[in-house]
C-alpha cells in the first residue's frame, strides 16, 4: 500500500465509526448503501478496512439498532439505524473529531504544499 | 463472490457460530456484493483488503458483534497469557532458588586439616554444631544450616505453584478458540 492510501487509511479507521453513524442518521441504510453514501462523499474503502465488522460492534454496543425489509424488490435486507445512544454517541464524536481537526490545522496551516505537476 | 460467501460460511461453522446468525451473515453479504457487482464496484472496494481473506473477515465480523470470543491478543484475553508468563516465571525461579539453597545448604561435613589449639580466641563464636576434637588434634567440623526448613517449605510452594501453573496452561488451551489464520 503507498504511503499516503496507508495514512489516509489509518485516518479513516478512527472516525469510520462516526462516519457510518452519520450516514446512517440521513436514513436507515444496509451494508452496501452506506458504502455508497460513503464513496459519493470521496469515502473509498479500498485499505485496510471494511464496515462489516465495525457494524457488528456498533449493534453489540447498543449504538445502533436494525430491523430487516425488502430493498427495492430485492431479498430482505438489515437496516440500521442510530439507536439514541448511538445518536449521543455521534455528537460527543462529532465534536471531538473537531477539536482534533482544528488542532491539527493550526499546526500544519503554516506548511506550504507545493504539488509538483 | 459466491466462493467468498461460502468461506465465510464455512469458517463461521468451524468457529460455532449459531447457524440462523451466520445465515443472516452470509446472506447479507451475499446480496451486498451481489449489488456491488452489478454496479461494477469491486469486492475489494466494498471490503477492503478483507477481500483477499474471507477467513479473517469472517472470523472479525462474528468477534466483533460478540458471537465468538475476541481473538487471543486482544483484550483480557489477550493479557491473561502474559500474567500467567510472569506467574510460570516466578514460579520456576522460586524453584530454582530453593533448590540451590537446598544444595548449598545441606548439612556439610568438612576437615580442617590444620592443628587448632584450644580455647578458641574469645573475639572467634564457636559454632554450636561444631565437633572438636582435642586439643592439638585434626577438627571435624560439622555445618548445618539453621533455614533448611524454610527451603524445603519454598521449595514445596513452588512445585505447587508450578503445578497450579501447568494446569492453567492446559485450560488456557483447551478453552482458546481456534484463531483464524492472518
Amino acid at each position: 500500500m503507498a504511503p499516503g492510501s496507508q495514512r489516509r487509511t489509518e485516518l479513516l479507521r478512527g472516525v469510520l465509526d462516526l462516519c457510518l453513524l452519520a450516514v446512517m442518521d440521513e436514513g436507515p441504510a444496509y451494508g452496501y448503501e452506506m458504502t455508497k453514501r460513503l464513496r459519493d462523499r470521496g469515502l473509498a474503502m479500498v485499505g485496510e478496512g471494511s464496515i462489516y465488522p465495525l457494524l457488528g460492534r456498533l449493534e453489540r454496543d447498543g449504538l445502533v439498532e436494525t430491523y430487516r425489509a425488502a430493498s427495492n424488490g430485492g431479498p430482505p435486507r438489515k437496516y440500521y439505524r442510530p439507536s439514541s445512544t448511538g445518536r449521543l454517541a455521534l455528537a460527543l464524536g462529532v465534536s471531538e473529531w473537531r477539536a482534533a481537526r482544528d488542532a491539527v490545522d493550526a499546526v500544519l496551516a503554516p506548511v506550504k504544499v507545493e504539488v509538483a505537476s | 463472490m459466491s466462493d467468498f460467501v461460502e468461506l465465510c460460511r464455512q469458517e463461521w461453522k468451524r468457529l460455532g457460530v449459531p447457524d440462523p446468525l451466520a445465515e443472516e451473515m452470509a446472506a447479507d453479504l451475499a446480496s451486498d456484493l451481489g449489488e456491488a457487482e452489478a454496479d461494477g464496484v469491486s469486492a475489494e472496494e466494498l471490503l477492503g483488503s478483507s477481500a483477499f481473506d474471507p477467513r479473517s473477515f469472517a472470523a472479525s465480523w462474528a468477534a466483533e458483534r460478540g458471537i465468538v470470543p475476541v481473538p487471543a491478543g486482544r483484550g483480557s484475553a489477550g493479557r491473561r497469557p502474559i500474567v500467567l508468563v510472569a506467574f510460570t516465571a516466578v514460579a520456576a525461579i522460586a524453584l530454582i532458588v530453593a533448590a540451590l539453597l537446598l544444595l548449598t545448604g545441606q548439612p556439610t561435613v568438612s576437615v580442617v586439616a590444620s592443628r587448632t589449639s584450644r580455647p578458641t580466641p574469645p573475639h572467634v563464636p564457636s559454632p554450636p554444631s561444631a565437633l572438636l576434637g582435642p586439643p592439638g588434634s585434626s577438627r571435624i567440623v560439622l555445618h548445618t544450616s539453621a533455614s533448611t526448613p524454610v527451603e524445603w517449605i519454598l521449595l514445596l510452594l513452588a512445585v505447587v505453584a508450578l503445578g497450579f501453573a501447568a494446569w492453567l496452561w492446559s485450560s488456557l488451551g483447551r478453552s482458546r478458540p481456534p484463531t483464524a489464520p492472518a
